[in-house]
């Protein structure tokens, strides 16, 4: 029996994913949270095979308390859930360190298969795509993706799926800096960086 | 009667005497008359030309009065500039076919050239015996008596007053000096003319400023531009303005050009290296020259006096205003470097405060495209996400196959407008994200393009991550095979609904582009579009494959392999 834990502020996607999940006999929902901060005690306390995390929360990043999850329980392997696209789900799972992204599509058994395949320890994010990022987000052609020498080394070991406590290890910065580099990393790459980018254009257009 | 002849004779001497003394008198009284009579032709003359305040005309008054004042056939001023050349030619006297026939006007050589050369009168009684003469051009009219004068204005010789063919004959020395006189006047005259001149440009320049400004605030940037330039050349009387910006390191480009000649101008690049525009743009200062930059590539383009000033906004150079009036023309003076300077300062300013402005129009519609795609996100595809599922849920616990069947239809339409927008998230939070453009952007706005050619638009579905998959250079194909698919179907399948999908995964990355037309016409299985997209794909190792459609229309699967960890 794989056990789920759920995390998405609307209560009725909650609802629709744990009945579908319910349905199926060889899984089981043991725990829902709406919010990081209820997620993240009810995490620990559960410590599920799989959390199915949502992007956007109202108090915070479902990336961010997907690293939060991985740094703290590594046993826990963790599924993202999104309404955006695949291009943006590639990067957020990547940079999330989760084992796979899931769309928001009713349906089909995407959602279903992806949390059996990642219990089973697979990882669904193809091994190039990290390397992708890394060379995309690397190559300095986009001021807003122009990355500090430490944000490159992060990004490398996320790339590699290591947590933050590891890459803290590896090198040598406290588990809380890496966390601040990793948010500097998520708000150059991640969710809304091209609305972002757009906007630094704009302001900086007259400057350049 | 002897006696009375006796009586009337006088002594010889006394009587010649007398005579003489008579005839002195009754001459110098005429004498007194005739240059009384000059005087007052003088004075008349100074009236007329101090009475003008256009300098084109208080130049024509000037050599008018001069003709008249000492009975000449021709008069002309020539006014000299700083090369000691004549710059202005203003003659009377001169049937005009005979300028026509001459074809130009003195340049200031032979005796015209000695009075530039030494600004003192000089008095001839036959041109052609002087030894300075070089003659008159084929078809000139012969002159024969000659009397130049220098004109000064504030010291400075202005240009010389020269008139020929005195009608009776020679000119006297007093013409010389009623000339010179007159010169006076003259020079007095040209002095208040231009500075009214300057004054009336002057405020030209300032009421145009104070135009452009508020025309600059209120229109989009490329017509302001256009404005500025068309302005410049009328205040400036100059044949050709061109806003000129830098492009890339080491060229610039016409951006904008008004005037006579502008049209040429428009769009023309050239190498920065040492161009006026680059100096002005360079030091920051206004440059006056003689004449502007030769074009390498477009010899006729060169051009005669030019200012070249810098438009700056804040300390960034935007680029450079050149004022050129055609080769040969007027100089410019210091005046005019002034103003235009002045000018091209306050337009810099405006242009900032317009470009600003629109920029804070574009931040503002930016952050609300930004909310508004948040909004779409966190609520509007949630809550469809959400009621899928229970509707999902309920159809799996109906055993009418009916009703199930209404459901899944349901549920599929749902799936379909979450699709949408998902794509209408992507295209709000980055459409104005420039450059590059992502292969996403490329294709939605390829078909946007298109969309004109069909009566609804083309449905676009995107599967996989495909900016992040897809290599660049793999990104025309592809924009090509969308346009030559959609461009074949417009012409050929008379369909009602067309749709585009381009599916990424990591090993390939297919576009798909369906119609529910008139499907497949086997005379023209191969089209000329068709074998072009047949090798675009085989470029790639892929292929592309044409197959008919149940119950109609076409499918045209264009699908190439992408190799592993290849680069985005």
């Amino acid at each position: 029996m794989t056990s789920v834990f759920l995390v998405d502020d609307h209560e009725i996607v909650r609802r629709g994913i744990a009945d579908l999940i319910n349905a199926e006999s060889d899984l089981d929902v043991v725990g829902e949270a709406a919010t990081i901060k209820q997620a993240f005690g009810r995490i620990a306390a559960t410590l599920p095979d799989v959390a199915v995390l949502d992007v956007r929360l109202p108090d915070g990043s479902g990336l961010d308390l997907c690293r939060d999850i991985r740094s703290a329980h590594p046993t826990v392997v963790c599924l993202m859930l999104t309404g955006y696209d695949d291009d943006e789900a590639s990067y957020t799972a990547v940079l999330a360190g989760a084992a796979g992204y899931v769309l928001k599509d009713i349906r089909g058994q995407n959602l279903i298969d992806s949390i059996r395949r990642v219990a089973r320890g697979e990882i669904l994010i193809d091994r190039s795509v990290p390397l992708r990022i890394v060379s995309t987000a690397t190559t300095p052609s986009d001021p807003t993706t122009d990355l500090s020498m430490r944000e490159r080394q992060v990004l490398e070991l996320i790339a590699e799926g290591l947590t933050n406590r590891q890459i803290g290890e590896r090198l040598e910065l406290a588990e809380k800096t890496v966390k601040n580099y990793v948010s500097g990393l998520l708000g150059k790459l991640g969710m809304e960086r091209r609305t972002q980018a757009a906007v630094y254009r704009t302001r900086h257009r007259d400057d350049s | 009667m002897d006696s009375d002849d006796v009586e009337l004779v006088f002594p010889d001497v006394p009587r010649s005497r007398l005579d003489l003394a008579i005839r002195d008198l009754l001459g110098s009284a005429q004498e007194v008359l005739a240059t009384e009579g000059r005087l007052r032709s003088l004075l008349k003359a100074s009236r007329v030309v101090a009475d003008e305040l256009e300098l084109p005309v208080v130049l024509r008054t000037i050599v008018e009065a001069a003709v008249e004042l000492v009975g000449a056939r021709y008069g002309a001023i020539g006014v000299v500039n700083q090369e000691g050349m004549l710059e202005q030619f203003i003659h009377v006297g001169m049937p005009d076919e005979l300028i026509a026939h001459i074809g130009h006007l003195p340049e200031g050589h032979g005796v015209l050239g000695a009075l530039i050369a030494d600004p003192r009168p000089i008095r001839l009684a036959h041109l052609s015996d002087d030894p300075r003469s070089v003659g008159f051009p084929d078809g000139h009219p012969a002159m024969d008596s000659f009397v130049g004068v220098p004109v000064r204005v504030r010291g400075e010789v202005y240009g010389n007053l020269y008139l020929t063919e005195q009608l009776s004959g020679q000119f006297s020395a007093e013409d010389e000096q009623l000339l010179s006189a007159l010169a006076a006047t003259a020079g007095a005259a040209i002095d208040h003319a231009r500075l009214y001149d300057e004054s009336e440009r002057r405020r030209k320049w300032s009421a145009a400023s104070a135009e452009i400004t508020a025309t600059l605030l209120s229109d989009d940037s490329e017509q302001s531009l256009s404005i500025l330039a068309e302005r410049v050349a009328v205040l400036a009387d100059a044949d050709v303005v061109c806003v000129v910006v830098p492009l890339g390191a080491e060229n610039m480009s016409v951006e904008m050009a008004g005037g006579a000649l502008g049209e040429r101008f428009v769009g023309s690049t050239f190498p920065e290296q040492g161009t006026l525009a680059a100096q002005a743009l360079a030091s920051r200062q206004p440059i006056l020259a003689d004449r502007g930059d030769d074009s390498a590539a477009a010899p006729e383009l060169s051009i005669g006096p030019t200012m070249a000033v810098p438009l700056t906004s804040a300390d960034n150079p935007m680029g450079v205003l050149t004022v050129s009036r055609r080769a040969g023309s007027t100089r410019f003076t210091v005046t005019d470097l002034d103003m235009a300077a002045e000018f091209a300062t306050q337009a810099g300013l405006a242009l900032r405060l317009a470009a600003g402005r629109r920029d804070a129009q574009t931040l503002a519609l930016l952050e609300d495209r930004g909310r508004i795609a948040r909004d779409l996100h966190d609520h509007v595809i949630q809550r469809l996400f959400g009621a899928g599922l229970s509707l999902q849920a309920v159809a799996g616990s109906i055993s009418n196959p009916t009703v199930r069947a209404k459901l899944d239809e349901q549920i599929e339409s749902l799936d379909d407008a979450i699709a949408e927008i998902r794509t209408a998230i992507f295209t709000m939070t980055a459409q104005a994200s420039a450059r590059p453009l992502s292969l996403r952007h490329r294709v939605i706005d390829t078909v946007g393009e298109m969309a004109a050619l069909f009566s609804d638009s083309p449905q676009l579905s995107f599967g996989g991550a495909i900016d992040l998959l897809v290599p660049t250079a793999l990104s025309d194909d592809i924009i090509a095979v969308v346009r030559e698919g959609l461009t074949n179907v417009a012409r050929h399948a008379n369909c009602t609904q067309a749709s585009v999908a381009i599916v990424a995964t990591t090993t390939s990355v297919t576009v798909v582009v369906e119609d529910d037309g008139v499907g497949l016409d086997p005379q023209e299985q191969r089209r000329s579009g068709l074998s072009n997209l047949d090798t675009r794909a085989a470029n790639h190792g892929g292929g592309c494959l044409l197959t008919a459609r149940v119950p109609s229309g076409t499918t045209l699967s264009w699908s190439v392999p992408l190799s592993q960890g290849s680069e985005a």
